[in-house]
């Protein structure tokens, strides 16, 4: 007979409040195979835990049943507790009376039966549970950090410092990302490419940094530790290792096109880089409009290209690389915001984004830093900026709060201030959000020093008259309607997610929120990792994020990347899929229906009638496999079996609960 | 006349050695009968018919040859064809293994038992044939006759559909009836192509998924479970109906799971070829559940 110890936690009031826990308690030690149980107040704690190890040595307990929350949050803590108390540490079971029961339940009476329940099917599992080890296996020490804005270059500094190589995979034919294009930074005004260029440099420069522009992640395959990374570096049309980025190709071709870097307020030519440091500083050809790849005529820039680094043939080029561990930092994209009709659907030239008014702020930018409305390069004196496009709007947008734009508006309205005197800016807001060091202060100064005019309320409708923007709205606060005359109007567009996120979130295995943003492991206590082992968040991939909060979360990720590679081995989940032979007729329905990949056909022998004869059988990979049962379900035999989850302990608990 | 050139191709065969089998119908007892047969020797192709009788799906027998020296020559009609792509794609029969003797089908007909007999012309099909979507065999390696043309299928859904039109109290006590008079033979399983599992799950001495009284609930639980293990696989041979001794209309349970997945999932034949995985077999990246 099994001596199963059961645990009852009160999580202070979070279970005890709407579970009679001592009940709980007392019905548990009737159960079939229960020795021993007992309540406490908080069985994480130390004292708690030390409940159990004493329990085990005293009752001589060989299974444990702890009765407090999820298992995501605690099992691993009880595991070790009962490891350390001399159990394997799978013969534990936990009962989730806390996010299954006490949260959800506000009748104590109904609860507690609850409760009980919820125990007694974890006793009987438990009493299935067999002991189960880990494996382990070896850690390719490289990490490859996938996207090349501020969070993904910092991820590689901080990797690449800690002494381990670093892939950067960018999609565009420069590093810099977003950061890159942004003027200047809050709440300090620091000029944005004065404190992100050196960084790119440092990243170009770093002996364990390698940077792959303008390329895609192609295809993930392996597991933590040992993925297998297929890179696809995009046709460029220009030998990386002849080409010294001169800018004679650049100069001398013909065809000008809108810059996407310039949000399409400024040109570029087909063969180019975004912007002038631009890290590699070297050309890619836009083959969609270069007259060569159109018409087949021009050649121009092979033909000034001093030392004859532009090829015309060049193909897509895939790379295959291990790598222990993937940093996903992809940034985020601007709301779409033609969806509003009451902005113009983005038909009037002179409604803009926050991000077209950097460009148009910035010395590098199409107008060399002098603030010109797109339509007729003049310049504006009255602005209206509206807040929350996009962002805390059920209906139309998203429901998230965009975080950045309360700040980068400020920023907008101080800037229109000490760039065009005497001109006036007006706010369109729901809230003013200002939780950051020194960020309620700069908002403070943007009212009072810059005298920008802050308004509560909805904008109703935008509309041209004569050479203005007539913009008609409600000053909430005053409850009375206002209508402005401005010469431009920029929207405080939602930061969204990058519209291939949820691709590339199937690509790597990792799950992704109903906005398309990565979801991270835990939202307190694993905000950087994700659910697939070796997969790291950083930056506004993850949510939206400000630069601070986007450099923070990259050395977050990569203090968990160098975590990991700081291992030459590690422990791989014991709760894989285990294949019977005996049983497996080998029809392989299991290989198809993988998500990991995780198992492959074996050919075993054995004796039938007097002859030897070969057959194949499904063989499960444990270093790949994930433990998510997708196979066990599929085999119509039941040849499959997830250990800690097998068949009998499901059993077990259906009978526990049903019968 | 198919049955002159069965012969002729199967004493061919033999003769040369190219397989050590042929498996085909010859006339069983009463005129409205033909079965399975096993031919092994040139001499004995005589016995080989092809009629509308042959009922029988032949392709499970491949089985019992799984681990057998050599070739087996197999006659497929229509469903036949699927069975073996059925098989093939379950990995229990290898392609270069199987000679394929493909017969176009112009449908299986029956008699009343023990009438005299009579004029074939005037019998009715078969259940499992009067809605027939592949009467030409999908794989064959020759063909036999000529192709024939597929009849109109658009009843095919007709007693599912009559089925799902009943409340929900009505459909459970339908079921209930049928389920309660299920004997457990496990006919319908071991004539199914789509049942190879080396040990069936009902059939485990472990873990009691099914218990082994004969009553209502666990008659259910049998014809439950089963209907989801052949979902997406099956071929509609009609055979577990044909040999259900209890009359049960099995083949509303596998079709109404067709309709379902096909509804749900896309269009979807089974058995058609061997690359198209069952929609419940395979995992994709644009799988519509998320959490994948």
């Amino acid at each position: 007979m099994r001596k199963v110890g059961v645990f009852v936690c009160h999580c202070g009031s979070n279970i005890a409040g709407t579970v009679d826990v001592e009940k709980v308690a007392q019905e548990a030690a009737k159960f079939p195979n229960v020795v021993f149980a007992t309540d406490y107040k908080y069985m994480c704690s130390e004292p708690g835990q030390q409940v159990i190890k004493d329990a085990i040595k005293e009752h001589n307990l060989d299974r444990v049943v702890v009765a407090s929350c999820s298992p995501r949050m605690h099992e691993p803590t009880f595991r070790r507790c009962i490891q350390t108390g001399g159990l394997n540490p799978y013969l534990l079971e936990m009962a989730n009376i806390r996010e299954h029961c006490s949260w959800v339940h506000p009748d104590k009476a109904k609860g507690t039966v609850k409760a009980i329940d919820l125990v007694r099917k974890a006793a009987a599992k438990v009493v299935k549970n067999e002991p189960l080890q880990k494996s382990s296996i070896n850690i390719t020490k490289r990490a490859l950090v996938i996207g090349g804005g501020i969070a993904g270059i910092q991820v590689a500094l901080d990797i690449a410092d800690a002494g381990f190589p670093v892939t950067i995979v960018e999609k565009e034919p420069t590093i810099g990302g977003r950061m890159a294009q942004i003027d200047k930074t809050f709440p300090t005004l620091d000029c944005s490419a004065c404190i992100l260029t050196p960084k790119m440099v440092d990243a170009a420069q770093h002996p364990n940094i390698e940077i792959i522009s303008y390329a895609e992640v192609d295809k993930v395959e392996g597991y933590v530790g040992n993925f297998d990374i297929t890179i696809r570096k995009k046709a460029r049309s220009v030998d990386m290792n002849k080409c010294t980025g001169c800018g004679t190709c650049w100069e001398k071709c013909p065809t000008k096109v809108d810059s996407e870097f310039d949000m399409q307020l400024g040109k570029r030519k087909a063969i180019y880089t975004p912007f002038p440091q631009a890290v590699p500083n070297k050309p890619v050809i836009d083959r969609e409009h270069c007259l060569k790849f159109k018409t087949g005529k021009c050649g121009i820039c092979e033909k000034v290209c001093p030392t004859g680094a532009v090829d015309f043939t060049m193909e897509d080029e895939l790379i295959t690389q291990q790598y222990g561990a993937i940093v996903v930092a992809t940034g985020f994209d601007q709301f779409d915001h033609s969806v509003y009709g009451e902005y113009g659907y983005g038909k009037y030239p002179d409604v803009i984004t926050g991000l077209h008014f950097e460009r148009l702020v910035n010395a590098s930018g199409p107008t060399m830093g002098k603030i010109k409305r797109p339509s007729d390069h003049k310049v504006p004196e009255t602005v209206v900026f509206i807040k929350c496009v996009g962002s805390r709007d059920e209906a139309k947008g998203k429901t998230y709060c965009s975080r950045t734009c309360c700040m980068y508006t400020a920023k907008h309205a101080t800037l229109m201030a000490e760039k065009v005197k005497g001109s006036k800016s007006y706010i369109f807001y729901m809230d003013v959000r200002t939780p950051g060091k020194g960020y309620e202060e700069f908002y403070k100064r943007t009212q009072g020093e810059y005298g920008a005019q802050y308004i509560r309320g909805r904008v109703s409708k935008v509309y041209p008259k004569g050479d203005k923007l007539v913009v008609r709205g409600e000053d909430s606060l005053l409850g009375r309607p206002v209508e402005i005359e401005a010469d431009m109007v920029v929207l405080a567009s939602a930061m969204v997610a990058r519209s291939d996120a949820g691709d590339l979130a199937r690509t790597l295995g990792i799950s992704y929120d109903k906005d398309n943003f990565f979801t991270e492991a835990h939202p307190k206590l694993r905000p950087v990792e994700t659910h697939t082992a070796g997969v790291f968040l950083a930056g506004a991939c993850q949510g939206p994020k400000d630069i601070p909060d986007s450099v923070a979360q990259a050395g977050a990720a990569a203090a968990k990347a160098i975590g990991l590679l700081a291992k030459s081995q590690m422990e791989t989940e014991a709760t894989v899929s285990q294949v019977d032979e005996s049983r497996c007729s080998g029809c392989l329905l299991c290989k198809s229906i993988c998500p990991y990949k995780a198992i492959d056909v074996k050919i075993i022998a054995e004796r039938v009638g007097g002859k030897t004869v070969e057959r194949q059988v499904a063989s499960v990979n444990k270093s790949l496999c994930q433990g998510c049962g997708a196979c066990t379900v599929a085999c119509r035999a039941g040849s499959l079996n997830l250990l800690g989850f097998t068949n009998e302990q499901i059993l077990a608990e259906v009978e526990a609960v049903c019968l | 006349m198919i049955t002159e050139k069965m012969r002729d191709v199967a004493k061919d065969l033999l003769t040369k050695g190219e397989v050590n089998m042929v498996i085909g119908w010859e006339k069983g007892t009463f005129w409205y009968n033909s079965t399975p047969v096993f031919i092994t020797k040139a001499e004995d192709v005589e016995r080989l018919v092809f009629d509308e009788f042959c009922t029988n799906n032949l392709a499970k027998y491949l089985l019992d040859y799984k681990t057998a020296e050599g070739k087996v020559a197999i006659f497929v009609k229509g469903c036949d064809a699927r069975a073996v792509n059925r098989l093939m794609q379950d990995q229990q029969v290898q392609r270069d293994k199987v000679y394929l003797l493909g017969i176009p089908c112009g449908g299986m007909k029956e008699a009343a038992p023990g009438t005299q007999p009579q004029a074939t012309e005037g019998l009715p099909l078969v259940e499992k044939c009067q809605n027939c979507t592949s009467p030409n065999p999908v794989v064959f390696d020759v063909l036999l006759g000529d192709q024939v043309s597929v009849r109109d299928t658009q009843n095919r859904f007709a007693a599912v559909e009559k089925l799902e039109a009943l409340g929900t109290d009505e459909k459970y006590a339908y079921w209930g009836e049928m389920f309660d008079k299920c004997i457990r033979c496990y006919a319908c399983r071991n004539v199914c192509p789509a049942c190879s599992c080396r040990e069936c799950a009902f059939d485990g001495n472990g873990l009691n998924w099914l218990g082994k009284q004969n009553n209502l609930q666990e008659n259910q639980m049998f014809n439950i479970t089963r209907a989801m293990h052949v979902a997406g696989r099956c071929i509609e041979c009609g055979e577990c109906e044909r040999v259900c001794p209890m009359d049960l209309p099995l083949m509303a349970i596998n079709r109404k799971v067709i309709k379902d997945l096909n509804e749900l999932f896309g269009a979807y034949e089974a058995g058609m070829d061997v690359e198209n995985r069952p929609p419940l077999g395979q995992f994709k990246l644009e799988d519509p559940e998320k959490f994948m």
